[in-house]
């Protein structure tokens, strides 16, 4: 009896308090990470087309499409099929994709999450937080100088 | 009933009526305002005060969306679930499929009719008050669980019959000590009419500090009160005696096939029943309408009492697992029924002594 | 465990046998030796899996067939028998059995550990191997109708499968109704609100009492060996692994993944790392542990208890500390071979007063859950005595984890195969003796308080460490490719239990064969044990306490 009277007072003490731990969101949306992982900005302006990022991509989210000359035509990236591991943007040597904190999209159908080399480029920063700030410092251990062995495949 | 008048009759003078016509009248007008009552509390609890208070035990915020406190969400739930299409899976044994969720509404209704529920202004809102009123309300509740068995039975579902079945082994080992628990009550009061039984709470019980402490039978027998709400719970079906639902292990059990306009007259049927079991409660030990102040606002303190039990269902519901259905069966039938008739043959005896 | 005051009492008294030994004992049952990194291989007959096993078990204590991994060469199919000791699990010994090309059939071990019953099941399934004297050979993971055994060589992908209607007739048809019987075969699952996801256990009740209950898994297998097997070793493959348990769990199975990979490849991961590891892999055990806790209390408690919102928020408050780390909630990515991902966030001052004030409430939480759940009597009347899994069956079944530690099992590869930074820590391992419900529930509530206290000190050591020191990953190379035809077994222990991870290089930059020992799989195969002669609500009570994961289960 005892036990359940003490269940019963720990119910009605979380009553009481009046304390919330769900919010409402969209009016107060919790604050994210800086190291968060949302969708992806592109910068074709950086883009050196080395197509790293396509290759690392574990579930062939991102297509490149390039002409004979090897110069960068499409670079469209499957936002929906994205499982966001951030491996695009670790090897990219130039920092022309970066995964912002923006976690929210939304469509209609799942094509339209195919977006391409402008949609990406247009996906707003999250709050106004560049990812790059938080992650700059430890970007040496994958593009740095180091003295091992780095083959670029 | 000689001293006070009942609700039909206040209606029937009310509007100059007399004869049949009057009776008749009188009766479903009352009817329909108790009706209307009962179920506007249930519309209220069902799809808003249920979600802010199971918000509040659980560190949540709820609907608050639609409207002020989010109470727009009542109708907006009934729109949403009546407009759903009503499933009607194949092989269920019509039309017993389709009685069941009209008895159980049916049944926790009926009981209201000679629930005296106090006073508010002139009116008394008690429509029937017959000799054997509390043996009636007891006879309608139980009612419900044929309404269970009927669905359980009648869904073509093993899951459905599953909790058809518990419902029935529920009922019959909860039901037992429920009434015997009340005789205990009766024997107090020496009546069966239900507003002689509330009548007899009016006394004094002792005075503390200019606080007079009423004869209400909680305080007279506490030990009753309590096997008397716990059997209540059961009887109801609530934590930690849900079995007959019992979600995660037979998915909805009785009402795992019913969808849209069904559902919701289960739905409904079951709140119904628990404000009916906070009706019972309130009538047989806490003094029915009884509380402070002028008798002419009665009403509104039985409303806070049938409120504040719904309330200690959830609360029970926030903390309490349930028990297992062979346990529940060994509490009702070895321990419930044994100490229900203890406390008969207790009081009968102080009560005997006494007078 | 620390180091001035070694407690391993049981793994120094096992007496540890040289492979030379070992091959004596086993005598001419040796055909050839095929040694693994971790442990010797000893090929067999395919005719004798069982004696072989049966001396190995029976003469020279490997009491744990951790996994049966089975794979297809050019030349031959191979099952592997991965025993390990329960006291000592870092004495290990393969028990390799090639059969033939054409007609792969070869001798069950399921006589001597039930446990091989689903891995043989699961390797038919997957490779195609026939195993004789299998009590119950069919398809575990795939339909019934399925053509083909898809980790093959000569599988054809682009075939159709088409189930034709006959081939799916409902068995409960007139026919098949015995109207003499008292019984009632029940469907729980794959959708009901109690098993955890899309689990289905064939039950066949007497009324409420439960005569028989077989789980049938398979409806979530997202082929997860296969497409670890088509990854990198480098980049590709480590996001799979939080995708595994993802009941919180992520990073403990990263790791698994990370130390195989690792001792295949010959990595050494900086001390300071290790301790990174060590901290996220805990938190992540009170996560999963935490959401353990939750869905018992749902299953036990009703769908509107307090208890699940409750450790919920605790969860949601691990996962804020685990997106401040490693940028995401749930699915991680965070190791890397060689080390970790990114270093602790700036500022670090922060992250350690964050991480502070969670150790500094969660006692309060713990002692609110023993006021709701361990202490409430209906909850004890539910859970004790209830789900009995007696240590010999627990370990007959392969179960790990807190499964068999409140079995009273003393088995933590934590402390009896040190890995990361744990034996330079101070913490102990949690069993119970119960053997039911209330004690693998009671063993999870007192593992959040050890992993809180390694928490502790991992931050402790982080924040005195040497800024100059800190490194957060080895050099490794962009492509790793491991020497040809090295094998490796690694297991970690995972919040379910030991995880383990076979990998089968063959010279390439992707593993030939790439095998994981589940152990959500191994744990469910107990249910049947628990659960028979028990009334429904305990099945699935039963079910609850050994926190399975169905992705990991099926993967």
């Amino acid at each position: 009896m005892i036990g359940l009277m003490k269940s019963m007072a720990t119910t009605m003490k979380h009553a009481l308090d009046g304390s919330t731990f769900t919010v409402e969101y969209p009016e107060d949306a919790p604050d994210v990470s800086p190291r968060f992982r949302g969708v992806h900005k592109f910068s074709q302006e950086r883009c050196i087309w080395c197509r790293q990022c396509e290759n690392v991509c574990p579930n062939d989210t991102i297509q490149i499409v390039q002409d004979d000359q090897r110069n960068g035509e499409q670079y469209n990236l499957h936002i929906g099929q994205c499982i966001y591991c951030r491996l695009c943007e670790e090897v990219c040597p130039v920092d022309a994709i970066l995964l912002t904190q923006n976690f929210e999209f939304t469509a209609d159908s799942k094509d339209e999450f195919v977006y391409n080399k402008e949609q990406l480029k247009n996906v707003p920063w999250y709050k106004g937080i560049d990812p790059l700030e938080s992650r700059n410092p430890d970007r040496g251990a994958w593009i740095g100088e180091g003295d091992g062995e780095i083959d670029y495949q | 009933m000689g001293t006070v008048q009942l609700f039909p009759q206040f209606v029937s003078e009310t509007l100059g009526l007399s004869g049949v016509l009057g009776d008749v009248v009188g009766s479903l007008v009352a009817a329909a305002v108790v009706g209307n009552i009962v179920l506007a509390f249930t519309g209220v609890a069902g799809p808003w005060a249920k979600r802010k208070i199971t918000a509040a035990f659980t560190d949540r915020i709820a609907v608050n969306r639609v409207g002020p406190f989010g109470l727009l969400i009542i109708p907006a739930s009934a729109v949403q679930l009546l407009a759903k299409e009503l499933i009607v899976p194949e092989g269920v044994d019509r039309p017993t499929w389709d009685l069941a969720p009209i008895v159980l509404p049916a049944s926790a209704l009926l009981g209201f009719a000679v629930i005296p529920m106090g006073r508010l202004g002139p009116v008394n809102l008690q429509i029937a008050d017959p000799e054997v009123g509390l043996a009636l309300v007891f006879a309608f509740a139980s009612i419900a669980s044929v309404s269970l068995v009927m669905a359980g039975y009648a869904s073509n579902n093993k899951y459905s019959m599953l909790g058809g079945l518990r419902a029935v082994a529920q009922n019959l080992a909860y039901e037992i000590p429920l009434i015997v628990t009340a005789m205990s009550v009766v024997i107090f009061a020496g009546t069966l009419q239900t507003s002689g039984i509330a009548a007899a709470q009016a006394d004094v019980l002792f005075s503390v500090g200019g606080f007079d402490v009423p004869t209400w039978y909680a305080f007279v027998n506490p030990f009753a009160f309590v096997l008397f709400l716990t059997a209540n719970m059961a009887e109801i079906g609530r934590n930690p005696f849900d079995i007959p639902e019992a979600p995660t292990e037979i998915v909805a059990g009785y009402q795992t096939e019913y969808s849209s306009a069904y559902f919701v007259l289960f739905y409904l049927g079951e709140f119904v029943h628990i404000f009916l079991g906070g009706a019972i409660l309130a009538l047989t030990f806490l003094g029915g309408a009884a509380g402070p102040g002028p008798e002419s606002i009665g009403f509104l303190w039985f409303v806070v009492k049938i409120w504040g039990f719904f309330l200690f269902t959830q609360w029970a519901r926030s903390a309490l697992p349930r028990v297992r259905i062979d346990q529940l069966i060994e509490i009702g039938w070895k321990g419930m029924l044994v100490l229900s008739f203890a406390n008969l043959v207790l009081t009968a005896v102080i009560v005997g002594v006494i007078a | 465990m620390s180091l001035e005051a070694p407690d391993t009492p049981e793994t120094d008294d096992v007496p540890e046998r040289t492979p030379d030994e070992l091959e004596a004992l086993l005598g001419d049952l040796v055909v050839d030796r095929d040694d693994h990194l971790n442990a010797p291989g000893f090929v067999i007959r395919p005719d004798t899996v069982q004696e072989t096993l049966s001396r190995l078990k029976s003469a020279a204590g490997y009491d744990h067939l951790s996994l049966v991994t089975a794979q297809e060469y050019e030349n031959r199919y191979e099952s592997i028998y991965h025993l390990k000791k329960f006291d000592d699990p870092t004495q290990e010994v393969s028990v390799v059995v090639p059969a033939d090309k054409d007609r792969p059939v070869s001798e069950s071990g399921e006589a001597v550990f039930r446990t091989a019953d689903w891995h043989e099941r699961e390797a038919y399934d997957l490779i195609g191997i026939e195993y004789d004297d299998h009590p119950d050979l069919r398809r575990i993971l795939l339909p019934e109708t399925w053509q083909g055994h898809p980790l093959s060589m000569d599988y054809d992908r682009d075939r159709p499968q088409i189930a034709t209607l006959p081939a799916h007739a409902n068995p409960l048809e007139e026919h098949h109704l015995d109207a003499e019987s008292d019984t009632m075969f029940l469907n729980i699952g794959p959708h009901h609100p109690a098993t955890h996801g899309v689990l289905h256990l064939k039950t066949i009740l007497d009324g409420e009492q439960v005569i028989d209950v077989e789980p049938d898994i398979g409806y979530l297998h997202r082929c997860e060996e296969q497409m670890a097997q088509s990854g990198t070793y480098r980049h590709q493959i480590m996001p799979y692994p939080d995708r595994w348990d993802w009941g919180g769990g992520g990073l403990l199975n990263e790791w698994a993944y990370a130390r195989a990979a690792e001792d295949l490849a010959d990595i050494e991961v900086p001390e300071y790392a290790q301790v990174i590891r060590t901290m996220g892999a805990e938190m992540c055990r009170i996560a999963a542990h935490m959401l353990a806790l939750a869905t018992f209390a749902l299953d036990v408690n009703g769908d509107f208890t307090a208890t699940f919102m409750y450790a919920i928020n605790d969860r949601e408050r691990v996962q804020n500390l685990l997106e401040d780390l490693t940028g995401q909630r749930l699915m991680f990515n965070y190791f890397r071979l060689g080390g970790v991902v990114w270093d602790l966030p700036e500022p670090r001052e922060e992250f350690f007063s964050k991480t502070r004030d969670f150790l500094d409430q969660l006692p309060g939480s713990v002692e609110e859950y023993h006021d709701l759940v361990t202490a409430n009597e209906i909850f004890q009347m539910r859970t004790i005595d209830t789900g009995i899994l007696p240590p010999e069956v627990a370990k007959e079944y392969g179960a790990t984890g807190p499964v068999v530690r409140g079995s009273g099992v003393d088995y933590d590869l934590r402390r009896d195969d040190p890995y990361g930074y744990y034996d330079e820590l101070d913490w102990d391992v949690v069993t119970e003796d119960g053997c039911d419900n209330y004690s693998r529930l009671l063993v999870r509530m007192r593992e959040v308080e050890e992993s809180a206290k390694i928490i502790e000190q991992c931050v402790d050591l982080l924040e005195d460490w040497p800024e100059d020191e800190r490194t957060i990953q080895a050099n490794v190379p962009r492509t790793l490719r491991p020497d040809d035809d090295t094998e490796i077994y690694r297991a970690v222990e995972a919040a379910k239990g030991e995880l383990g991870i076979y990998i089968r290089a063959d010279g390439t930059d992707k593993p030939a064969r790439f095998k994981i020992r589940s152990p959500c799989f191994s744990n469910l195969q107990t249910l049947p044990e628990m659960a028979n002669g028990e009334y429904i609500p305990d099945v699935i009570a039963a079910l609850g306490s050994l926190d399975i994961v169905l992705g990991e289960v099926d993967r």
